[in-house]
């Protein structure tokens, strides 16, 4: 009980000094939204065709959308999660990346077969491999659980 | 739908925010997107062979806000199903998730952001839906932070939410155009007992010659032990970037044992096992249209003492117009074991650049064949072959889609489901 109260008091004092630092100047400086296709004339499509890889606010290039973004973007995402905000809404990463859904992703954007997603096709066969050889990255999307809903059916 | 008491309250909470916002700010929008989905595919259930299920889904999401600018906001989103045949395929005819509805304040300066309501956190090692309050911000030019706490969602079906409780924060310090670096935490109670302790480091550095080192590290608290050390480089040579990368898994620290764990995974904590993966992906840009990308990896297992493979090339051409792509990719699994061995290979093709008259704006299709080394209940092969077409309506405010596909794969022996999406798009000034 006591443990909380002063766990309580710390989170309390953090928020204050949030909230008193938050009149300082920001050191990204960087915008809410990004320009919509709309603005631009045509969809934005990798960060470099307009910013520098090395700008003076942010390492624009390591932000490219590549061929290997699914695999390589959870780095830029644990770091940047603002950065994502300004062109995708949380619904965009809820596909993969929320509590319980019950439609894997590749499904429910079946027709965007240019889109990267996970587990195309029969994965239910695959995935009894993909889950031996490394069952790490099964743990990010279903490891609590809610998430493992999809799981417990066969796996009790 | 499943809502909780909880997550009841922060939507009323949302609701009235929402009622507020034309007093507060002016030229707030709403805008609404809604995408329906009818699928059809027969199964075998507990009292019929054959049966017919018929679900269809709804995700909605609403947003209210004042576009490009800070100020007040609100923003949902979420998902509910039924299955019209009701024919016991779905343990529940009815299901759904409110994954997230919060009510955002956020201020231009230092980029102060304030959410309260259910939300999903990315911070550092959190990547947990939270019915709470978070709050971020810059401190100054080299410094920013956050902090959240409130309700595991995750938890929430697990003995109600008494007792149950999540917060954590992420500091992180930058240097523009030389690092970024970040410690964060988590916490996790359960109905008093803790269910989960992490906490890690992140870093990216950007090295000379456009070389960029990025990764993370994850410590146990509960286990007392680093759970996960993932680490990648960043090469660009002209038209080729090269990415080695290597990562590490304790399992004993990776899989929690809480109770914000799951079945599949728990026992694995007792194994003991630790596995490290190395690898590295090749891109090459060739001209504007083509990308061609090579991978390879290794995994070792310390306590099976064994390791796999996997090997892939992939290739995709595209237009320069629209989404307009086409594409393959084959891979080699080579698994520690003969049974965990497979081929695969990936054709697929999306087109939005069709002749006028056509009566239909995209069509695309996708066809994955694998190959197994050892046969999966008798059977040596997965086909799967989608095809799908889509048409725009209304000033392109509603968009339908139809897919089809056929599965012929060690689980089912021939499988045809169909899927329409209705996606429709709303909005207006308040």
């Amino acid at each position: 009980m006591h443990k909380n109260i002063w766990i309580g008091m710390g989170l309390s004092l953090l928020l204050l000094g949030l909230g008193a630092c938050a009149a300082l100047n920001s050191g990204l400086n960087l915008p809410t939204h990004h320009y919509t296709a709309e603005d631009l004339g045509e969809a934005p499509k990798q960060c470099t065709n307009c910013h520098e890889a090395r700008g003076d606010t942010l390492a624009y290039g390591s932000f490219n959308h590549t061929a290997t973004w699914l695999q390589t973007h959870r780095q830029r995402a644990m770091q940047h999660e603002t950065v994502c905000s300004m062109c995708h809404q949380t619904s965009f990463c809820n596909d993969c990346h929320a509590t319980q859904v019950e439609l894997k992703p590749s499904l429910k954007n079946q027709p965007e077969t240019y889109r990267q997603m996970p587990h195309r096709g029969d994965y239910l066969s695959r995935h009894r491999i993909d889950g031996q050889i490394d069952p790490t990255s099964c743990f990010r999307c279903h490891g609590n659980p809610k998430a493992s809903q999809t799981c417990v059916r066969c796996h009790g | 739908m499943i809502i909780t008491e909880w997550s009841g309250r922060f939507l009323w909470l949302g609701i009235i925010g929402v009622l507020c916002l034309p007093i507060s700010v002016g030229a707030a929008e709403i805008r609404v997107q809604s995408d329906t989905l009818f699928r059809g595919f027969e199964r075998d259930t507990a009292t019929q062979k054959n049966a017919a299920v018929i679900p269809f889904y709804e995700y909605l999401q609403i947003d209210v806000d004042t576009p490009d600018e800070p100020g007040l906001a609100f923003h949902l989103y979420g998902w509910g199903r039924a299955d019209l045949a009701d024919n016991d395929y779905y343990t529940d005819a009815t299901e759904g998730e409110l994954l997230y509805g919060y009510l955002e304040y956020s201020r231009e300066m230092a980029r102060f952001n304030a959410k309260l309501g259910r939300q999903q956190v990315f911070e550092g090692v959190a990547n947990e839906a939270v019915d709470g309050l978070r709050l971020s911000s810059d401190l100054g030019p080299y410094f920013s932070g956050s902090i959240y706490g409130g309700l595991p969602v995750a938890l929430d079906s697990d003995n109600g939410t008494s007792g149950d409780s999540i917060y954590g924060g992420r500091l992180a310090h930058h240097l523009a155009g030389w690092y970024d670096l970040g410690i964060s935490y988590k916490k996790i109670r359960n109905d008093g007992t803790n269910a989960d302790e992490i906490t890690g480091f992140d870093l990216a550095a950007y090295l000379p010659y456009n070389v960029n080192l990025s990764g993370s590290s994850s410590y146990n608290l509960e286990s007392d032990g680093w759970g996960e050390h993932s680490y990648e480089l960043h090469f660009p040579l002209g038209p080729v970037a090269l990415r080695p990368y290597f990562q590490e898994f304790q399992y004993e620290d990776y899989f929690t044992t809480g109770a914000n764990s799951a079945s599949p995974f728990r026992f694995l904590a007792d194994t003991g096992e630790r596995l490290r993966v190395g690898g590295a992906d090749l891109t090459l840009q060739a001209g504007d249209s083509w990308v061609l990308v090579a991978k390879a990896k290794q995994y070792d297992y310390q306590v099976l003492d064994d390791s796999s493979q996997y090997a892939a090339a992939q290739a995709t051409w595209s237009s320069g117009a629209g989404q307009s792509q086409i594409g393959g990719e084959f891979g080699y699994m080579n698994g520690n074991a003969a049974q965990n061995d497979y081929y695969l290979l990936r054709l697929f093709s999306y087109w939005d650049q069709l002749p006028e008259g056509c009566p239909v704006d995209f069509v695309s299709s996708d066809a994955i064949i694998v190959d197994y080394d050892q046969a999966i209940y008798g059977e040596e092969r997965s086909l799967f072959i989608s095809l799908a077409a889509g048409k725009k309506f209304l000033d392109d405010t509603l968009e339908l889609k139809l897919s089809g596909d056929y599965s012929k794969d060690p689980y089912f022996d021939e499988d045809l489901r169909g899927m329409l999406t209705a996606s429709y798009r709303f909005g207006r000034v308040l």
